[in-house]
């Protein structure tokens, strides 16, 4: 049963160390980290993170973000004639021989990191491609994985949302995310449950499957939602909320 | 003597450690950018532009606030010329130095000087690192960087004399040659007193050397790098840049970029820039590709 949910975007900038020297969109960390704290109050027997990947399947509960995919200099280790650097603690070292997660489960991971959470956890990927019932179908299953599961839905909305947006303009984007978000706010599950995957794929918009496994777990309860952030500051959609059942 | 062994050529050598010049301390993979401000009227490069105190005083500002993060004063053009004596060097360099360390406590301020009293003159008034460009012609030098416990460049110019120019220079290997002097002169720096995580060495591009000796000295600098003393690089605007790319001297600052981010990438440590925004935007650059920095502002692709 779930307990609490919340979704959360994916994007590498929200890894702190992958900006560099300028801090991006803080706001959108503080949004983030919010929301896991909700699932963290909520005291999970488990907590649950859900995203999209290459196909459907779980991954090792030890996962963590793959930061040498995104910036190779943050995994190099030096070389025995370079000056020391970043300093290898012990911890980062063993840190380093965890397995590497898709981005979407590994942002999750980083997040749990970050909010200190040492419990249980499970990363759970979804096919990008899943169908709306496959999704729902797999969100009840989740939802079984404790008596206390808490649900951690990782995405985002279009990635089309303006000429300098990674996917460029597309005018059905807007749209697509203001019903998403209208759905959030609302609490509407049903809505979540039954977006059009081919739109949600043209629109670069990933979060979709997470999104419905989520609406599959928590649905027919009703929840109560909170919308953290909201906003496309970079041409993606970024969409922070949580959601407890009633 | 921390930190300093003996290195294959029997003098010392050293594990990279940090630079400490006055208050501060560098790590090796922060590279420094030195400002040229000459209180001169007649140096090689913009002459008399500094030569006014005001203008120089706000050259200094500018040298900041585009990131250098040590001023190297200097009185006495490196070419031949009129002679400076020790009183006027004093005159021109020293109230200045004052200014310049009242306006900035924490400035790290170099002396290019070769003669020790100027040189005391200038640590009594707060340098925190003397520029010997001419190669201990005055051993004194040394001395006098022990007893204000500042810093001390060990440089190479051949058979040269102060402030005069190479005829017809040959050597074996420019590069042996210059290993061989400079780390003679840490040698001695350090028996003298002068405290080893103050000591840089510089092969001085175009002192005592011909363009072909300066540009093997360029392609070798990881030989200089490799004894482990931070190395200056002190090739700004010069001749070497010049006649390279047949380019005048306002016409040197792409070649002399050029030679900044080679040198920086074998592991020089500190440059001796006219242009210090520039300087300093080659040297992130490096930096950061070596991994010692992180970008500013990395968004591309992230979103």
């Amino acid at each position: 049963m779930i307990v609490a949910a919340a979704l959360c975007p994916c994007p590498p900038l929200l890894a702190r160390e992958l900006t560099g020297h300028e801090e991006v969109l803080p706001e959108l960390r503080d949004a983030c980290a919010a929301a896991v704290a909700r699932l963290l109050a909520a005291e999970p027997d488990v907590l649950v993170v859900v995203g999209p990947d290459d196909q459907t399947g779980t991954w090792p509960a030890d996962g963590r973000l793959d930061f040498g995919a995104y910036a190779p200099a943050l995994a190099r280790r030096p070389a025995a004639s370079e000056a020391p650097w970043p300093a290898q603690s012990t911890a980062a070292a063993a840190a380093a021989r965890r397995p590497l997660l898709p981005l979407s489960l590994g942002m999750g991971a980083l997040l749990l990191d970050e909010a200190g959470y040492a419990g249980p956890r499970a990363f759970q990927g979804i096919d990008a491609a899943a169908t709306p019932d496959e999704c729902r179908t797999l969100g009840r299953r989740l939802a079984a994985t404790a008596p206390r599961t808490a649900l951690l839905a990782m995405g985002d909305g279009s990635a089309r949302r303006s000429t300098s947006a990674p996917g460029y303009l597309d005018e059905r984007a807007a749209p697509f995310d203001l019903t998403v978000e209208r759905a959030v706010r609302e609490g509407d599950l049903a809505a979540l449950a039954s977006l059009d995957p081919a739109l949600a794929a043209d629109l670069l918009a990933i979060g979709r499957p997470a999104w419905q496994a989520l609406a599959g777990a928590i649905m027919p309860s009703r929840v109560e939602t909170d919308v953290l952030y909201c906003d496309a500051p970079l041409g993606v959609s970024y969409l922070v909320a949580t959601l407890t059942p009633q | 003597m921390d930190g300093a062994v003996a290195g294959d050529r029997g003098q010392p050598t050293r594990t990279p450690g940090p630079l400490r010049l006055g208050g501060r301390e560098f790590a090796p993979g922060q590279p420094l950018v030195m400002a040229i401000v000459n209180r001169t009227p007649d140096s090689f490069y913009r002459p008399g532009v500094t030569w006014d105190q005001v203008a120089a005083m706000d050259m200094v500002h500018v040298a900041v606030a585009d990131g250098a993060d040590i001023v190297d004063i200097g009185g006495v053009p490196a070419k031949p010329g009129p002679e400076v004596t020790v009183a006027e060097e004093i005159r021109r360099v020293v109230p200045f130095i004052e200014r310049v360390r009242a306006a900035y406590p924490d400035l790290v301020i170099s002396v290019d000087t070769w003669r020790h009293e100027p040189a005391r003159a200038m640590c009594a008034a707060g340098a925190d690192l003397i520029n010997d460009t001419w190669s201990a012609w005055d051993p004194e030098l040394a001395e006098v960087a022990a007893e204000f416990e500042v810093g001390l460049v060990c440089s190479h110019i051949g058979p040269l004399t102060p402030r005069t120019r190479p005829h017809r220079p040959a050597y074996a290997d420019v590069v042996a040659d210059v290993l061989d002097r400079v780390l003679l002169l840490t040698e001695r720096a350090l028996k003298a007193g002068v405290d080893a995580d103050r000591i840089v060495i510089d092969p001085t591009h175009d002192f005592g050397k011909n363009t072909w000796q300066s540009l093997e000295l360029t392609r070798r600098l990881a030989e200089l790098t490799a004894t482990g003393w931070p190395v200056l690089v002190s090739g700004s605007h010069k001749d070497f840049v010049g006649e390279t790319l047949g380019a005048s001297l306002d016409d040197r600052l792409a070649g002399t970029l050029a030679t900044t981010a080679l040198c920086a990438w074998l592991g020089a440590r500190l440059f001796r820039a006219h242009d210090v925004r520039e300087t300093r935007q080659a040297l992130d650059m490096i930096a950061t590709v070596k991994g010692d920095r992180p970008p500013a502002r990395a968004v591309r692709g992230l979103a």
